[in-house]
């Protein structure tokens, strides 16, 4: 008997057995009613959302600081904290107006240094920021509530940048705490968002607490993911940290706890037939699954091979590794953007389409001159989609007749090893898997796995001239239809050099108490408008 | 006695040297890099290694360790690389649900396993004895995460009697911090109730089998009377040195058992601070493990000379 078929029969059980609501929990019934207990995807075990960029940490952030502007649903940046925007005709110069009323948690008001400060500290971290700070000519405060920032040639995306929900978030934070240097944390969290971040009962890895901040001033507009009214229903957040899955099951089907951010899809079944649950698709833009190949030594150098493997890989065995027998979770992705989404394309996608050709992608990998030699293939064993990956890949690899060095070992090690440019033999690694969530791959601004531009690119370092080239060309496209057709393009020759191999799209659940209503689709977990009866 | 324990004290201060550079040293070897978990999954390397040069992560060897020692022996365990809180006040924020832990199951262990090793021995060879004993075989080879999910289930889930997880302190009231203790320290103590209920059957046997408990039976003396007041006490020896090192598997236990039941104790932080190579947390929690061994140790040996007049320092 093993572990998972252990909490399998455990949660299995408790569906069948429970009616709900007992263990008497130790707050009375009222205040129970207005404390939400929700189990995050992972531990909260920082919280400086510029220093740390992990999702978990942007997630908790995203209800303690405000943005400027905040994407919606429909993938379009509108107004948060700012009123009004100008810029110029030549595209240079942006001036923006804050809200009146906006107020930080010690009560102090939100000025435009603190924007300054806030956005001179993201810049310097994050992927757009920095594109921006290379433009910049200067970022000032023209009064408390107008600022502005000049720029030597224009930059079309910028209320994107500043809206986007991908980490890190472009958050808006007391000038005394956004003057920390963007490589070293914070040690104050003094937010400006909907709920206040309760340090005092904070203990990392076991329990974080957020309380509503009844100074918030909430956009009179109906909310979409991270824009419009955020409008708290609740008193408290609580964040219980719970590392075993069945035991997440079993105290959501007691009513220990209310939300459980990503139950595993083993449990999902049993969670399902309890009539006090309700289970859904959490974040509508999922997963891309990936493995990267290095380009910088043999036999990933060669074009050839890594065509061979991708002519080879069926992501349908992938998919069914990381979701099992659920239709429902995954999709063929013969591209690397999000399905769904306004840029999605299939264009050059034709190798991940279709029967798979073994026969084919063997005389290509001939044809590449590989000879045998092992090739190191770094699987994390502590992440459950990169062990699913990493066992598809070995049998994958091995179908071809390549001499697979099957590393297994944690994912802290993969990393720190993924860095190395040393040869495989020497430290250095051929092939190494992971994801990517599906709402850093709906465009090229976040989208780092996607770039090829070698000694700067991510590990694997991939370098596609044409790929490059059309990235470029999103980020100056006027609308969208310039935008897709350069994505399109870009699709192709990402595919054509392959910068990486998409091993498919896959979402994953979210499940709840029915006594939490509220709960809706989201990049995040998105608290505003979740409320709880007795 | 008291000679002897502030010797054994200070002998304690090499080893918990040795045992610090150990921990420093296979920190420093071992693979992965806390900058590379703190700049996440889309940094590039040149922000993971602003992140390692802030850390410090980038210096040699020797320095770090030295600015580490010089740290320790101001009483500064450091702060954690991912929670900028002081490792001190992790460590003190975890130490109540874990020795509450420890302290439940140990004296579950010593009310339920000790009484049945006696009984065990006493009816040698009957099949209270095999009961007793197959029992203990059953508890050594469950792992304790499945007599978890067991409890968990029964007396939850099905039976609604107790919690399925989390921890209750102290302060707010002995019965809720029972509650909360009670599947844990069973599923933790399995092993441990065997382990010790084996060794006091051994010890037992062998006593009971000594000229004086014949004398004592052919005195006319109680059944009760022999076993528990002369030849527990003389079986004794065995059965504290089990228990005590039995201690070293509660730790080990601990992490498992806070995992399956949430309970936010050291040793939860330990596997968090591993998986993340948050150094200062692994090697203050190391550190006070050890120390915790070797008090314990020392405790074995005051303790003999209490249950043995013949042991004497």
């Amino acid at each position: 008997m093993d572990r998972r078929t252990v909490l399998k029969g455990l949660a299995g059980a408790g569906s069948l057995a429970l009616t709900g609501g007992l263990s008497a929990p130790a707050i009375a019934q009222g205040a129970a009613a207005r404390t939400l207990r929700f189990v995050p995807q992972a531990n909260l075990a920082n919280f400086d959302p510029i220093w740390g960029t992990q999702y978990v940490v942007r997630n908790a952030a995203a209800m303690v600081w405000d943005t400027l502007y905040g994407i919606d649903s429909s993938f379009q940046p509108q107004r948060q904290m700012v009123e009004s925007e100008e810029v110029t005709d030549d595209g240079t110069t942006w001036t923006f107006k804050l809200r009146p009323g906006l107020k930080f948690h010690d009560g102090e008001p939100v000025l435009s240094k603190d924007v300054v400060a806030s956005l001179t500290r993201w810049a310097a971290r994050d992927p757009m920021g920095l594109m921006i700070k290379a433009l910049q000519q200067e970022l000032t405060a023209v009064d408390d509530r107008t600022f502005k920032w000049v720029l030597k040639q224009p930059f079309p995306k910028m209320l994107y940048a500043l809206g986007k929900n991908n980490s890190p978030c472009a958050f808006i934070m007391p000038e005394r705490i956004a003057q920390t240097d963007p490589f070293k944390q914070i040690s104050e969290y003094v937010g400006s968002g909907p709920l206040k971040f309760a340090k005092s009962e904070w203990v990392p890895g076991a329990k974080a607490v957020f309380e509503k901040f009844a100074d918030y001033s909430p956009r009179l507009e109906k909310s979409s993911w991270l824009a419009g009214g955020k409008q708290v229903m609740v008193d408290r957040v609580e964040w219980v940290i719970m590392p075993d899955p069945a035991t997440a099951a079993a105290a959501l089907q007691n009513g220990e706890i209310d939300w459980w951010e990503n139950p595993i899809a083993d449990l999902v079944p049993v969670l399902k037939k309890n009539k006090n649950i309700s289970v859904d698709i959490g974040d509508p833009l999922g997963n891309i699954g990936s493995f990267r190949m290095n380009f910088l030594y043999p036999p990933f150098n060669d074009v050839k091979a890594r065509r061979a493997v991708l002519m080879a890989l069926s992501q349908e065995d992938y998919m069914r590794a990381i979701v099992g027998d659920d239709n429902s979770l995954w999709k063929p992705l013969p591209g690397y953007f999000t399905p769904d989404t306004p840029l999605y394309t299939e264009v050059g996608g034709e190798i991940l389409k279709g029967k798979r050709d073994l026969d084919a992608a063997k005389k290509l990998l001939a044809e590449s001159g590989y000879s045998g030699q092992p090739v190191t293939c770094l699987v994390a064993q502590d992440q459950p989609i990169t062990k699913a990956m990493g066992d598809v890949t070995a049998d994958l690899l091995k179908k071809l007749g390549m001499n697979v060095d099957f590393v297994a070992t944690d994912w802290g090690t993969v990393g720190s090893r993924r860095a190395q440019k040393t040869p495989p033999g020497q430290g250095g690694w051929n092939m190494f898997h992971t994801w990517h969530a599906g709402a850093d791959c709906v465009n090229p601004a976040p989208y780092t796995a996607i770039r090829a531009n070698g000694d700067k690119a991510w590990f694997g370092w991939p370098t596609s001239a044409g790929t490059e080239k059309e990235v470029a060309s999103w980020f100056e496209g006027k609308n969208l239809d310039e935008e897709k057709a350069a994505i399109g393009r870009l699709n192709k020759a990402a595919i054509d050099d392959v910068v990486y191999a998409p091993t498919g799209f896959f979402l994953s659940y979210t499940a709840w108490r029915k006594n939490v209503s509220g709960v809706t689709k989201g990049p995040l977990p998105l608290f505003w408008g979740v409320s709880k009866s007795a | 006695m008291l000679s002897y324990i502030l010797r054994r004290i200070v002998a304690t201060l090499p080893v918990m040297a040795i045992v610090a550079l150990f921990v420093f040293s296979l920190l420093y070897i071992a693979p992965g890099d806390p900058a590379v978990v703190i700049a996440g999954d889309q940094a590039s390397p040149e922000d993971v290694e602003r992140i390692r040069q802030s850390l410090g992560l980038d210096r040699p060897f020797l320095v770090q360790f030295g600015s580490w020692v010089w740290r320790i022996l101001h009483g500064d365990l450091g702060t954690s690389i991912f929670t900028n809180l002081p490792v001190s006040a992790m460590i003190g924020q975890r130490l109540g649900p874990t020795l509450s832990l420890m302290i439940v199951t140990l004296l579950l262990t010593i009310v339920v396993a000790v009484p049945l090793g006696v009984v065990a021995a006493w009816k040698a060879g009957s099949l209270i004895d095999r009961v007793i004993m197959g029992f203990a075989v059953f508890g050594f080879s469950l792992p304790v995460f499945v007599v978890g999910y067991m409890l968990a289930y029964i007396f939850a889930l099905e039976l609604e009697w107790l919690p399925v997880q989390g921890y209750t302190p102290l302060t707010q009231g002995f019965l809720p911090w029972l509650e909360n203790l009670i599947l844990p320290s069973i599923a933790l103590g399995c092993v441990y109730i065997a382990l010790v209920a084996r060794i006091t059957r051994a010890a037992m046997l062998e006593v009971l089998q000594q000229d004086y408990i014949r004398t004592a039976k052919a005195k006319g003396l109680g059944q009760g009377g022999i076993l528990f007041i002369h030849a527990l006490k003389n079986a004794a020896v065995p059965i504290v040195t089990v228990i005590g090192i039995g201690i070293a598997l509660l730790i080990g236990g601990a992490v498992v058992t806070e995992s399956v039941f949430a309970i936010p104790g050291l040793g939860r932080l330990t596997i968090d601070a591993i998986l993340r190579r948050d150094y200062p947390v692994i090697q203050g929690i190391v550190l006070l493990f050890s120390f915790v061994y070797v008090l314990v140790n020392l405790m074995i040996d005051v303790t003999y000379t209490l249950v043995d007049p013949r042991i004497r320092y």
